[in-house]
């Protein structure tokens, strides 16, 4: 029995109805740091970071280009891991999590590519070129896609479910290919200008606002996760009663006859 | 730290980056934004159905158990 009472958290995490009221109490906390973060971040990036000396001011696009791309491959993973853990523990939070992180990581890897096109205009003189790193974005773009289309494609959500688990799983082997293709083919796009084993290859004054982005997104990502769940979280218990009392309790009343 | 154009004229036009950097940060944003206000509106329009509904069964039941006399809750 010792071993069942270690297990409680993890069932209890897995209620719909316990992730809902408790991020429920997040929420207000989460919208003034995302919109707070996001605007400190833009405006010293945008107005007060020093130019380029190569690239001019056009290298601010990275405020948006690099945590957007960092946040669409940290999504996959997490996208690819409550698809795991849905499969293995057969957890139905799990999987609604799965099919929530799909239209945000599918949103931030086009704005990594559309900034990364915008961009490529007046520093390689061209929107797009079949480059290692683009590539593999693109391919990120429509493993995102897949994912979120197997969701509709059949009549029953568990196969939908188990289906794009399955597509996320495999589509891991992308990831560490969108990492390394900066050193594996050297081509147009440059290399990594932040790792985490030696300093940035950027002046700090230029750092620092793109860290405050970095978090920014970190946090913008949390929230929209947390907002897509929370709507599958009704779609999928709406017959049940929590859901019911929740909305009769916020709703005023609707019924004119 | 000291703001790098002198003018809101200056920072739009970024020494003719302006239209690079500005359709980048205008086109994400629009994405962002979008991210955000879609299950907002999600949220608030299933709510109300969910209740609708609810309502409506309410009613539905109080009107079979009762259908002779109507009660105060139901006016």
């Amino acid at each position: 029995m010792a071993a069942g009472r270690n297990w409680n958290w993890f069932h209890r995490m897995g209620s719909p109805r316990w992730f809902y009221e408790t991020t429920g109490r997040w929420l207000p906390w989460l919208w003034v740091l995302t919109l707070g973060l996001m605007l400190t971040g833009l405006i010293w990036g945008l107005a007060y970071a020093p130019q380029d000396a190569k690239q001019g001011n056009s290298f601010r696009i990275i405020y948006l280009h690099v945590p957007a791309s960092f946040l669409a491959l940290a999504g996959y993973y997490l996208m690819a891991i409550a698809g795991a853990i849905g499969l293995i523990w057969k957890m139905k939070l799990s999987y609604m999590v799965m099919k929530s992180a799909a239209p945000i990581g599918a949103a931030l890897t086009f704005i990594a590519l559309f900034t990364g096109a915008v961009w490529g205009k007046p520093t390689w003189g061209t929107y797009w070129v079949w480059d290692a790193r683009i590539t593999s974005m693109l391919i990120l773009l429509f493993l995102y896609l897949g994912v979120l289309a197997l969701q509709y494609a059949f009549h029953s959500q568990e196969t939908g479910n188990k289906a794009s688990a399955i597509l996320a799983l495999v589509g891991t082997v992308n990831i560490p290919i969108i990492y390394k293709s900066v050193d594996w083919w050297y081509t147009l796009h440059q290399p990594a200008t932040i790792k985490f084993t030696s300093a940035p290859s950027m002046h700090m004054d230029m750092f620092q606002p793109l860290l405050v982005m970095i978090i920014a997104m970190y946090s913008f990502y949390g929230l929209a996760l947390i907002l897509y769940t929370r709507v599958e979280i009704l779609r999928r218990e709406r017959k049940s009663s929590w859901v019911r009392e929740l909305a009769l309790r916020t709703q005023p009343a609707q019924v004119d006859q | 730290m000291s703001p790098q154009f002198d003018s809101l004229k200056q920072l739009w036009d970024m020494a003719g980056h302006g239209p690079y950097v500005w359709t980048a940060v205008l086109v994400s944003l629009a994405v962002l934004g979008w991210l955000l206000i879609r299950p907002v509106q999600q949220h608030r329009d299933n709510l109300q159905s969910i209740a609708r509904q609810s309502q409506r069964q309410q009613l539905q039941q109080a009107a079979s158990t009762s259908s002779a006399e109507p009660s105060e809750e139901d006016k």
